[in-house]
């Protein structure tokens, strides 16, 4: 079976601190990381919440970077598109291509390494969150933020039967792929075709016999959510304050400086 | 006393199709009911109706005696106390974790906060799961996600509760748990009913056991009766429970002690014989361990079969040459299996040789003989595990037709002569029309007929 980022935030041992903490991390390095306007800042913050993410949500390295890896890549190709077309001031580095002239420029160059070191300490901070809390655990942060009930009750339900429906697409992908219905483009698309279909069809008895077992248990519009308490601790206070604080001084001290 | 009870229900799907036709059952206070039946033959609808999900078209269901009502008060006390366990417990767990879901029915009833908390965590250590809790379903297997099915019903505190094939999909230990875990439920009172088409499950287990087939209840009775009558095992499309099988031909080869019907395996080997042990004068030079052959007997000596082959194992030798022999019987006369072959069927040689060829029992094998079997109005005997019956039977000195087609000829030739060449015992196995060679054969039975009917003349 494949391994999802939510296998990873249930088994992850920082699955047991408290919510609103692991959001409030979350959340400081977004809003920190965006607001800067040195790289300094951003790389800092995704180097804390890398080591964060890797020692203590124990998290496989190999697996964290490969995920880090797919909106790197696309950043990267942004910023190198960035560094051509945008920015003013002296020209670092330039050629023509049939008499037009292509130049990264400073002012280019800086705007390209802040985007990217904003969006991999954005990025950062999301997988913090998301490898260290399950879908499970939001939903009472949902309740707890007013969300209608309605809309928590029904994103519970579909996170349920993601999974099921999962296995189901696989079980049959792997029906088709044994009598070779992905030998060729036009049999994948058939096939492709054939397995949405009967998707949506098991997806359609699928909710009549979840109305009947539901009704059965005398269903009457109400679903509990799991509600624990979980104490802040004061060390957990401590590194939290300890990482703000630094976060914090090094934004104030780097605020005007650019890597060149 | 009865805590649910149908009346003459009928119910039909909107299309029109027949899914209960007249079925009337009575489920008594803190049994343990099975009912049985093949695929599709509407045990799923029978439950659905039992907890009002399905309103019947006629007749009525009742609980505690009482008339049930459709309206939503009275719908969520029946279902409070009806509990049903889905087949596929995909269909039942929808929450994201496993102490929601089992919270799902306490918070429907609307119990206090503190109550669904105790609730739960009573039930989650009742069924063993309590260390999961917070896990998702779908990080759990089959056997798990089974127990935590139950567990969300058990928490309503129901006093019946319905389970729709329990052990589909389990492996044998996750399925021991779950039987366990009903077995004690149905010890503290709860009325459990399950359906299943495993007969030997529902032998073992089960109180009273109803029989179901084509929409209908054509059978009801306490396990030892129903799984005896063969007439009713085969119309409902089900086969004996293997250990009655066993015993069946133990008894038949005198091993067990008279009438007995053993549940289980210790219920079997209880009523196993002792060995048959006897005085015999022997030579001088018989050692203890040593096989002597007493030679044939028949008449009031010949205990189960008209002539007897009997050997002894001495087991003592007492001076005066007198020794204690423990006494083995085997029947000499060995039945034969004739294999008849419907890819050159000729109704009319096949009625003639089973009127006339002295057939004891007639099975067929794969569908398209079953066919031709049912279309040509021959009465098969045997009509599931038809060449190891078969070999049985002629070890009983029976003669067994196999009527079937294709590879299965070959098949059946050849598990028996391997059982011939293992066994050392030789049954005659023949196909008597192999290659579409029906004349010559039809010509020797009609010969064989000729001379059957001018013996009956001569005797006239």
């Amino acid at each position: 079976m494949t391994q999802i980022l939510d296998d990873y935030a249930l088994n992850s041992p920082l699955r047991e601190k408290n919510n609103w903490l692991k959001i409030a991390i979350t959340a400081f390095g977004i809003l920190v990381g965006v607001s800067s306007n040195s790289p300094v800042t951003p790389f800092i913050i995704a180097l804390c919440m890398s080591i964060a993410t890797i020692h203590f949500s124990k998290v496989p390295a190999k697996f964290y970077f490969k995920i880090l890896a797919a909106p790197a890549g696309f950043v990267m190709v942004s910023a190198v598109i960035i560094a051509f077309f945008s920015g003013a001031g002296s020209e670092v580095f330039g050629f023509d291509i049939l008499s037009h002239r292509f130049a990264v420029t400073i002012g280019g160059l800086n705007m390209a390494f802040l985007v990217l070191a904003r969006t991999i300490s954005g990025m950062s901070c999301l997988f913090f969150l998301s490898l260290s809390t399950p879908m499970i655990e939001l939903f009472s942060v949902l309740k707890a933020t007013r969300f209608p009930d309605s809309f928590i009750e029904i994103s519970m339900m579909m996170y349920r039967y993601i999974f099921v429906f999962m296995e189901v697409a696989m079980g049959i992908k792997y029906a088709q792929t044994v009598r070779l219905g992905y030998k060729d483009f036009r049999t994948s698309f058939r096939s492709m075709g054939m397995l949405g279909t009967s998707l949506f069809i098991r997806a359609w008895e699928q909710g009549e016999k979840l109305y009947i077992s539901m009704n059965s248990r005398c269903y009457d519009g109400r679903l509990i959510l799991l509600e624990e308490d979980r104490p802040i601790k004061r060390s957990e206070v401590a590194l939290t304050s300890a990482y703000f604080i630094i976060v914090l001084v090094v934004f104030y001290s780097t605020r005007n400086i650019l890597l060149i | 006393m009865t805590i649910l009870e149908t009346r003459d229900l009928v119910y039909s799907y909107p299309d029109g199709t027949i899914a209960l036709d007249n079925v009337s059952v009575r489920i008594d206070l803190g049994k343990k009911i099975a009912f049985v039946g093949r695929n599709g033959s509407g045990k799923s609808t029978l439950f659905l109706t039992l907890n009002g999900t399905l309103v019947p078209k006629k007749g009525e269901v009742l609980f505690h005696g009482e008339p049930v009502k459709y309206d939503a008060k009275s719908l969520r006390e029946l279902r409070k106390n009806v509990g049903i366990v889905f087949q596929n417990s995909d269909d039942q767990l929808f929450a994201p974790s496993i102490y929601q879901d089992v919270a799902f029915g306490p918070t429907n009833l609307g119990y206090s906060k503190e109550k669904i908390n105790s609730v739960v965590q009573s039930t989650l250590d009742y069924v063993g799961l309590n260390p999961l809790k917070r896990k998702p379903p779908h990080h759990l297997s089959g056997g798990q996600k089974k127990r935590v099915a139950i567990a969300g019903i058990v928490a309503m505190e129901p006093e019946v509760i319905i389970l729709d094939e329990p052990l589909s999909n389990l492996d044998p230990v996750g399925a021991d748990e779950v039987m366990d875990l009903l077995n004690e439920l149905n010890y503290f009172g709860k009325t459990i009913i399950i359906s299943t088409h495993d007969v030997d499950l529902a032998y073992r287990w089960a109180d009273y056991v109803f029989i179901m087939t084509n929409h209908q209840m054509i059978g009801e009775g306490i396990p030892e009766d129903i799984f005896r009558n063969e007439e009713l095992l085969q119309k409902a499309y089900l086969r004996k429970p293997q250990i009655l099988e066993v015993h069946e031909e133990l008894r038949r080869r005198s091993l067990v002690k008279a009438n007995g019907c053993p549940k289980d395996i210790p219920g079997l080997v209880r009523i196993l014989k002792e060995p048959e042990l006897m005085w015999v004068k022997v030579s001088p030079d018989v050692k203890v361990g040593d096989s002597v052959n007493l030679g044939l007997l028949h008449g009031e000596f010949a205990l189960t079969y008209p002539m007897e082959a009997v050997n002894g194992r001495v087991l003592h030798i007492h001076e005066d040459c007198m020794a204690i022999v423990e006494l083995s019987r085997h029947y000499v006369r060995a039945g034969s299996i004739m294999i008849y072959d419907t890819d050159h069927h000729d109704a009319g040689f096949l009625e003639l040789f089973i009127a006339h060829g002295d057939v004891d029992t007639v099975g067929a094998m794969g569908k398209r003989s079953k066919l031709i079997a049912e279309r040509d109005n021959i009465h098969l005997d045997i009509t599931s595990g038809v060449i190891d019956r078969s070999i049985l039977n002629a070890l009983c000195g029976q003669r067994c037709l196999i009527i079937t087609h294709g590879g299965m000829i070959y098949h059946a030739f050849e598990r028996i002569t391997q059982y011939i060449e293992e066994s050392g015992i030789n049954i005659h196995v023949d196909i008597i029309n192999e290659n579409g060679d029906i004349s010559t054969l039809a010509t020797a039975c009609t010969g064989q007929v000729s001379c059957v009917q001018s013996s009956e003349e001569h005797s006239v």
